[in-house]
């Protein structure tokens, strides 16, 4: 329990005041001569069963009523759970808000958790004075002071954004912020719904942060705000594929999506799902069992010139609205270049033949080898895909500046001789002999994810007989026996940068033989090349900086939303000539909450607690309870005036008298 | 005669003489040195008759009943009941007890008042008085007399008697039982504060030696009420141990005492055949000893 006038609580020995009271009463006695000691004495012998009882009630009632009335005046806080610093004042409270889309989820009083979030923190910070109140919200990551606690609940920066949250990216700004400003004493709020998505448990990041927190001089509180609550029946609608088609009788839009409930419910349930295309809606309802469906390019008849646009798909609203709808934008199908630089042309035409088969056939694709001194200044235009099977150039040459403006992603092969530099802080090692299997690899994401139809891709028929070891900081998307990397995502700012750890020669691998593997890896990354090509997008919100200039113009989506902050917000925007379309992470599907424990090793010896709320919950974290302790003292008041109260009794010497028959002389008339 | 006892203070010779009405009656025959108003187990020559009886050689023959003889030519002495005097022997406790009085009197002035009443009436109607003062001993004791000097001396020392020290007051009525001969009239001034249990033994003993016993059972009116409102010292007066006592815890259990003393006081005294009179010390003593007097007139003594 904390208070809010703790000064108060100094007072506190004053409820032995009454115990003291008695004590000294007890040494102010009265003495008496007195002669019927006789009847004193076996009074004393005798039990005192209820009047000592009675005694000590009294004793305890006048305590109690002390200590309520100095409880009250120190103001109680209803806040055990949270631990909130009793006395002194907080210098500054900083608010780490996750304003993620999984955010919105709604409980069943219709308020989502954000809004309940930040109804508590006001309830709560109104009651904490703080000299100052600072902002970091999840989705522009950046302090901002407020002048009192309800201004959270004005704030833009307090609204729900689609964009997935990163909360150690938080805490490090939490961490700048404190090192820069040097408050005396801080309390840090976390509200958040522990999503692993945006907590990321498993990141190297939280012990750097964790350690930069602990290393500050100034004492800092954690108060972590939890929304764990996961809604089982939700249903969440993602689309996986949009496709233009031109066909003789007229076009058509191939749409593929997938939609995902959390109960697995094996009755058969039918809900419509929205279409709406360049404005024009329309409404067909599918049948749905188990946790799962997919509906693979259906076909949705369009213009014949209308060659862009955007769409929107969405299914009835449940309790987490923004996860019900999916944004789109299509183009005509452009030609899916690829460029391969070898130095060696001959050993990658497996590569060129693999990239120049499409995997639709509506698909336009081709491939082109170049030598490394062909590139610069071969195309104006960008490709969907670089494939780099040559020696890493040096930087500050034209090559090493070619390459950081590639847009599209690259894909790396080791040369047959080998160099020192590196690419994004990765490069090779020496080849190795050797004769190895993939043993694992990361089959849920990335290139070698399995494919729609659930099948994993056969890696493990891959034999690799020389591989060139990679290093520097990367992901690994698959690795050999020994944990020698096959397949590796450098991690840098740079769009995808991929890493093989063999080549596609007979003598190298049996990636050319085998040839899915090698197909369904390039495919994939020409398909997130090509994203970057014409002039439609698929955005995640939150990974796309700001507009600049004239900015974004909103098609469709949340109209309340900053023009700055389109980004975040999920929604169909035009950039000049293209069509932007912005989405939730696909992170942001997935229910995964943080375990407690957790989340409580994440913050290490930090001084951190916690509290777990749910989404509606109208009644405060923090109440002032003074009247409960008002309450308390009047009951003790008047059990102790109900105990003192004298007994109604009739006088006892009546009383005695009438037994002894005193009135008449007793033994009269019986003598003998 | 009064004379000089006019001017003890316990004495009210307005009130000895409204009570100089009522005499003073033995419940039991009483065998006294001369002739007087209560009744004796002996024969004697008062004017009522109580029984013939065969002469027998060496009875006076003036009391032989020749119209008796006439009539059934047999020898026949006519015998008349005997009235005697009393003697009344007043036992005075001096114990430290007897000088608790809450309010204007002690019970000791109170048991002073008493018995100097008593005293003087019983003198007035020709009985013998006796006074015995007994505290931890007999400190003091008078034989029963019927002179009026006799009277101031008892006066005399009822007047300079002092409630001080223990009581041994069961030791000290056994050993005055024995000592006492002849029947008597013993009346006991005391508060009885000692186990009751004993008590049946002394006034068994004192009704086997066929002493008439009155007992005015002194109690002040705080003994009853136990009316404190401060945690109080009680020191004892008769010198025992003190005690601290708050008497909001102790006033129950000590009302649960005082009347259990009472009621085995009481079944006591009926059994026992003692003429008891449990007095609060506020009462007034005239009305007290107009009703013991009364009392006593109802049950005056059968022969």
């Amino acid at each position: 329990m904390s208070f809010l006038q703790p000064a108060m609580l100094f007072a506190l020995p004053a409820i032995a005041l009454p115990i003291i009271i008695h004590l000294i009463n007890q040494r102010r006695f009265q003495t008496v001569n007195w002669a019927a000691m006789q009847f004193l004495l076996t009074a004393n012998k005798m039990s005192r069963g209820y009047a000592r009882i009675r005694q000590w009630l009294i004793l305890a009632a006048r305590t109690l009523a002390v200590a309520g009335l100095l409880f009250a005046v120190a103001r109680p806080l209803s806040s055990g759970l949270l631990g909130i610093a009793a006395g002194g004042q907080t210098d500054t409270t900083i608010v780490l808000l996750d304003r993620s889309a999984s955010m919105t989820q709604r409980g069943p009083e219709g308020e989502s958790k954000l809004q309940s979030g930040l109804n508590q923190l006001v309830d709560s910070l109104n009651l904490l004075p703080s000299g100052r109140y600072v902002l970091i919200d999840s989705a522009t990551g950046k302090p901002q002071e407020f002048e009192s606690p309800e201004d959270l609940l004005k704030a833009a920066e307090s609204k729900p954004v689609s964009a997935t949250a990163d909360l150690t990216k938080m805490l490090e700004t939490t961490e700048e912020y404190l090192r820069s400003n040097r408050p005396s004493r801080c309390e840090v709020w976390i509200c958040s719904d522990v999503r692993k998505a945006d907590w990321k448990p498993d990141s190297g990041q939280w012990e750097t942060v964790r350690r930069s927190l602990l290393e500050l001089p100034q004492m800092i509180r954690i108060h972590l705000l939890a929304y764990p609550d996961i809604d089982k029946r939700n249903r969440s609608l993602r689309v996986t594929s949009v496709q233009r088609i031109q066909r003789e009788q007229g076009a058509e839009l191939l749409l593929s999506l997938r939609i995902e409930q959390g109960a697995t419910e094996n009755e058969l349930t039918r809900f419509p799902i929205r279409l709406e295309i360049d404005g024009a809606r329309s409404e067909f309802e599918v049948e749905m069992s188990g946790s799962q469906f997919d509906l693979v390019n259906y076909a949705i008849p369009i213009d014949s010139n209308q060659t862009r646009g955007w769409g929107r798909v969405s299914i009835p609203s449940d309790s987490h609205p923004a996860d019900n709808e999916y944004f789109f934008v299509y183009d005509q199908s452009v030609e899916r270049k690829t460029w391969i630089v070898a130095e060696d042309p001959e050993a990658v035409v497996p590569l060129k033949l693999v990239a120049s088969v499409p995997p639709q056939p509506n698909i336009l694709c081709s491939a082109t080898i170049l030598t490394p001194k062909q590139v610069i200044g071969t195309a104006d235009d960008q490709p969907a895909l670089v494939i780099w099977q040559a020696a890493i150039p040096a930087p500050d040459t034209p090559l090493a500046s070619w390459l950081k403006q590639v847009k599209a992603p690259i894909l790396f092969f080791p040369p047959e001789q080998i160099g020192g530099e590196s690419y994004a802080g990765v490069g090779w090692t020496q080849w190795r002999e050797k004769e190895s299997k993939v043993s694992t690899w990361v089959g849920d994401q990335g290139l070698l994810s399995s494919t729609q139809s659930g099948a994993a891709l056969p890696l493990g028929e891959l034999t690799v007989q020389r591989a060139a070891g990679i290093q520097g900081a990367t992901i690994s998307l698959a690795t050999l026996d020994g944990d020698a990397p096959l397949l590796s995502q450098a991690i840098t700012e740079q769009g995808e940068v991929y890493f093989m750890g063999t080549t596609v020669a007979p003598t190298a691998s049996s990636l050319a033989t085998d040839g899915i593997v090698i197909y369904a890896i390039i495919q994939r990354a020409i398909a997130i090349g090509t994203q970057t090509q014409g002039n439609t997008r698929q955005l995640i919100a939150g990974t796309t900086p700001p507009p600049r200039g004239q900015g974004w113009q909103q098609i469709a989506g949340n109209s309340q939303s900053l023009s700055t902050d389109y980004p975040l917000h999920a929604g169909i925007y035009r950039d000049g000539e293209r069509l932007l379309a912005v989405n939730r992470s696909e992170a942001e599907d997935q229910a995964f909450i943080v375990p407690r424990d957790q989340v409580t090793s994440l913050f290490g010896d930090l001084d951190f607690d916690r509290i777990d709320d749910r989404a509606g919950n109208s009644s405060s974290l923090i109440q002032e309870i003074w009247r409960l302790f008002l309450i308390g003292m009047l009951i003790a008041l008047i059990a102790e005036a109900a105990l003192c109260l004298p007994k109604r009794v009739k006088s006892k010497r009546v009383s005695i008298a009438d037994q002894a028959g005193s009135d008449r002389p007793l033994g009269q008339g019986s003598a003998t | 005669m009064l004379g000089d006892n006019r001017n003890r203070r316990f004495l009210d010779p307005q009130a000895l003489a409204r009570l100089a009405s009522m005499p003073l009656m033995a419940r039991r025959t009483m065998v006294g040195s001369v002739s007087g108003m209560h009744a004796s187990p002996h024969r004697g020559a008062s004017v009522e008759f109580a029984e013939y009886r065969r002469y027998i050689p060496g009875d006076d023959l003036r009391r032989l009943d020749w119209r008796a003889y006439g009539r059934t030519d047999r020898y026949y002495v006519k015998e008349f009941e005997a009235d005697t005097n009393l003697r009344m022997c007043l036992v005075l406790d001096t114990s430290g007890s007897m000088a608790f009085g809450s309010e204007q009197v002690t019970k000791l002035e109170y048991a002073r008042r008493l018995a100097g009443s008593l005293a003087y009436l019983a003198v007035q109607q020709g009985d013998a008085v006796g006074l015995t003062c007994i505290g931890k001993e007999i400190t003091r004791s008078i034989p029963p007399r019927r002179t009026a000097p006799h009277l101031r001396g008892i006066n005399d020392v009822l007047q300079h008697t002092e409630a001080t020290g223990e009581t041994e007051l069961v030791a000290r009525l056994h050993e005055f039982a024995e000592t006492t001969r002849g029947r008597a009239l013993v009346v006991i001034l005391s508060d009885l504060f000692v186990e009751p249990g004993s008590l049946r033994e002394v006034f068994d003993h004192l009704r086997f030696r066929k002493h008439d016993v009155a007992v005015f059972h002194l109690l002040d009116p705080q003994e009853f009420e136990f009316e404190f409102r401060r945690p109080t010292k009680f020191v004892d007066l008769e010198g025992g141990t003190a005690l601290l006592a708050d008497p909001s815890d102790i006033t129950d259990r000590y009302q649960k005492a005082l009347e259990d003393y009472l009621q085995q006081v009481r079944k006591i005294v009926l059994e026992s055949a003692v003429d008891y009179h449990r007095i609060t010390i506020d009462e007034d003593y005239e009305q007290v000893l107009l009703r013991f007097l009364s009392g006593r007139l109802r049950g005056r003594g059968l022969r």
